[in-house]
């Protein structure tokens, strides 16, 4: 696999819907193979600073760069072209499909079997079928669900439909992984064994993770730096130690604690 | 020893009613021949409307255009032409082939918008289709013979014509019906076999993630405008191809079969057979045309029913609103159509 995850900088990025100001001109870097935190409270806009990321929401102004390429206007498929895959804070599995077939929907981007090739089951199709679903088979042991890969991944418990959609989103062997609060909902063992999985992937795959979590421990365990949004605006950026001392940071988050 | 026999048990009975399909021309009259044929290019277009409606969650109420462009085309492109008709007089193989490109090309040149659309809006925009045919259909005399429709030309193929030249075949003597029964059931293998590929392969998984969760979908990577666009122009030449059968069937195309209803009832086959899979379409097929077919032949044994023109509800009428209840009963009570019954309703949304 390759190291060579680019930088992803984010520059003044703005995002505007009707009368809200969703994010409000922030920008950080997440260096290549680091684990970079974005944290704050609910509704502070870190979601909306996936989405724009993803290409599922257009930025008023700003701008992203992964590497020589500009993300804003580039359409979604575009973006998961260049290796930037994500999860979900609410799930978006298929219901009624297999953990495997799920899985193997995150191997869209490498593969090639178009509709004829498919139909026809040429030979190079079904090759191809079988060389990815071994691939699927690993990864999924790799996060521990390669037990479950027969059921219908909407009959799983919520923790494992999460760690599906963490391993959909490894099976397209990314270079950027966005995680959008992969622990939230979990049991206290499935906390520690995600956060041993994201540990995992940075350390073995050399991947970037920019990851929103609520969780402190488990920020504050996995990230090499941190961003803290309120209200759209960036009022901190640092490393984990002088992110969670700065006097912002903990009036943003007075309230919050008791409930994370 | 229990394990070899459940291994068998599917080919087994594949094989047993692979057999059945092919002895039938011996044994059936004409009549239920007929109504054979029709639920086989009915279940050719059924599978294309499902892969467009059922696998990809877009609606269309186009389908019957498109049945129609099959129908038409291969008239005029196989046809001879006569002081009132257009007719290219290609070798009418060639025809049929071209005809079904043509549903195909059809289907393309309303792909853009196919491609931007999602699910009902998409139903909306494909009823224009079905106002431009009608339109077309009945004015454009010298292609479509207007009101009156035009003759359709018999298909050869490998030098058999599939006309009421009598071919004797094992004592049995074999009219159109006959021949064109294995034509049919070749056809609908093919499709359903290539269509089953498509929806277990990579473009399928697309399609199901697209109806699923459109937004996901784009993010794993699949070019949703692109795959939609697709799958309507697949699904248009399934239809084309069951056009292109049902006038073989028919021997005269009239324009108003290709109205509103027509789309309507290959709606109703996908809902109550099953959405998304090709069994579900097969049998919604089957179910649909047979049934108006059954209470024709058993009218006068079935109490409210009666022939056409005598008074009671006619078949066809009858049929409708048996079907009609078929869709509401299996939306309410069988998401997964007849061929999933046990699905239940609050586990998963219909599909494969
Ligand atoms: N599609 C949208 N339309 C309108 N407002 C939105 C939309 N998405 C998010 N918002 C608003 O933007 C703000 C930030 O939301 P979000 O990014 O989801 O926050 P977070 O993920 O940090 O909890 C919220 O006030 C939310 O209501
Ligand atoms: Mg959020």
């Amino acid at each position: 696999m390759s190291t060579g995850a680019p930088t992803l900088e984010v520059r003044d990025l703005t995002v505007r819907f009707a009368g809200l100001t969703a994010l409000d001109g922030i920008g950080f870097t997440v260096r290549p193979g680091t684990v970079h935190a974005v944290i704050g409270p609910n509704g502070a806009g870190k979601s909306t600073c996936f989405n724009v990321l993803s290409g599922v929401y257009r930025a008023t102004s700003g701008s992203v760069r992964f590497g020589g390429e500009e993300l804003t206007g580039l359409p979604a498929h575009r973006i998961a072209d260049l290796g930037v895959a994500r999860t979900f804070q609410n799930l978006a599995l298929p219901p009624g499909a297999t953990v495997e077939d799920s899985l193997m929907l995150g191997r869209h981007r490498l593969t090639r079997t178009g509709f004829v090739a498919a139909g026809l089951g040429l030979p190079y199709a079904v090759r191809e079928e079988a060389r990815h679903r071994e691939r699927v088979r690993e990864i999924a042991a790799f996060v521990g669900l390669e037990d479950q890969l027969a059921r219908p991944a909407g009959t799983l418990p919520y923790g494992q439909q999460k760690l599906a959609e963490l391993a959909r989103a490894l099976c397209m062997e990314p270079k950027l992984l966005l995680l959008d609060e992969p622990v939230a909902g979990m049991t206290a063992g499935e906390r520690r064994a995600t956060a041993a999985v994201v540990a995992g992937v940075r350390d073995s795959l050399g991947i970037s993770i920019v990851l929103v979590e609520h969780d402190m421990g488990v920020v504050m365990r996995l990230a090499d730096s941190v961003t803290v949004l309120d209200f759209g605006r960036l009022i901190a950026d640092g490393t984990p130690a002088s992110v969670q001392s700065d006097p912002a940071v903990v009036r943003a988050y007075l309230g919050e604690e008791a409930t994370s | 020893m229990s394990e070899p026999i459940k291994r068998l048990r599917r080919p087994a009975l594949w094989t047993a009613g692979a057999v059945l399909l092919l002895a039938l021309p011996f044994y059936l009259d004409r009549f239920w021949l007929q109504a054979g044929l029709f639920a086989m290019a009915a279940a050719i277009g059924a599978i294309g409307l499902n892969l467009l409606t059922g696998a990809t969650g877009q609606l269309s109420m186009g389908h019957a255009f498109f049945l129609a462009v099959g129908a038409y085309g291969y008239c005029v492109l196989a046809g001879d032409s006569t002081a009132t008709l257009t007719g290219l007089n290609l070798p009418s193989w060639l025809a049929a082939v071209l005809a079904v490109a043509l549903a195909g090309v059809a289907g393309g040149l309303f792909s853009p918008i196919a491609g931007r659309l999602q699910g009902a809006y998409l139903g909306i925009a494909t009823l224009a289709l079905i106002f431009i045919g009608q339109h077309v259909l009945f004015n454009a005399h010298d292609l479509t013979g207007g009101f009156n429709g035009r003759d359709v030309p018999p298909l050869s193929l490998f030098g058999v014509t599939f006309d009421e030249s009598e071919l004797l075949v094992a004592a049995v003597p074999f009219g159109s019906a006959e021949k064109l029964w294995y034509v049919a059931l070749l056809a609908l293998a093919g499709c359903a076999l290539f269509a089953r590929g498509v929806l277990r392969g990579r473009p399928g998984r697309a399609m199901n993630a697209i109806r699923d969760h459109r937004i996901a979908a784009g993010v794993m990577g699949v070019p949703v405008a692109r795959y939609r666009a697709g799958v309507f122009v697949l699904s248009s030449m399934y239809a084309g191809l069951a056009g292109v059968l049902l006038a073989l069937v028919f021997q005269r195309t009239v324009p108003e079969y290709f109205g509103m209803i027509l789309s309507l009832e290959y709606l109703a086959m996908i809902v109550i057979g099953g959405l998304g899979s090709v069994a579900g379409a097969v049998v919604g097929a089957v179910f649909v045309s047979l049934l108006p077919q059954l209470l024709t032949r058993y009218s006068d044994a079935l109490p409210l029913v009666s022939a056409p023109g005598t008074g009671g509800v006619a078949p066809g009428e009858a049929s409708r609103y048996l079907y009609g209840a078929a869709v509401v009963a299996v939306v309410l009570f069988l998401p997964g159509g007849l061929v999933r019954p046990a699905l239940r309703r609050k586990t998963t949304t219909p599909g494969e």
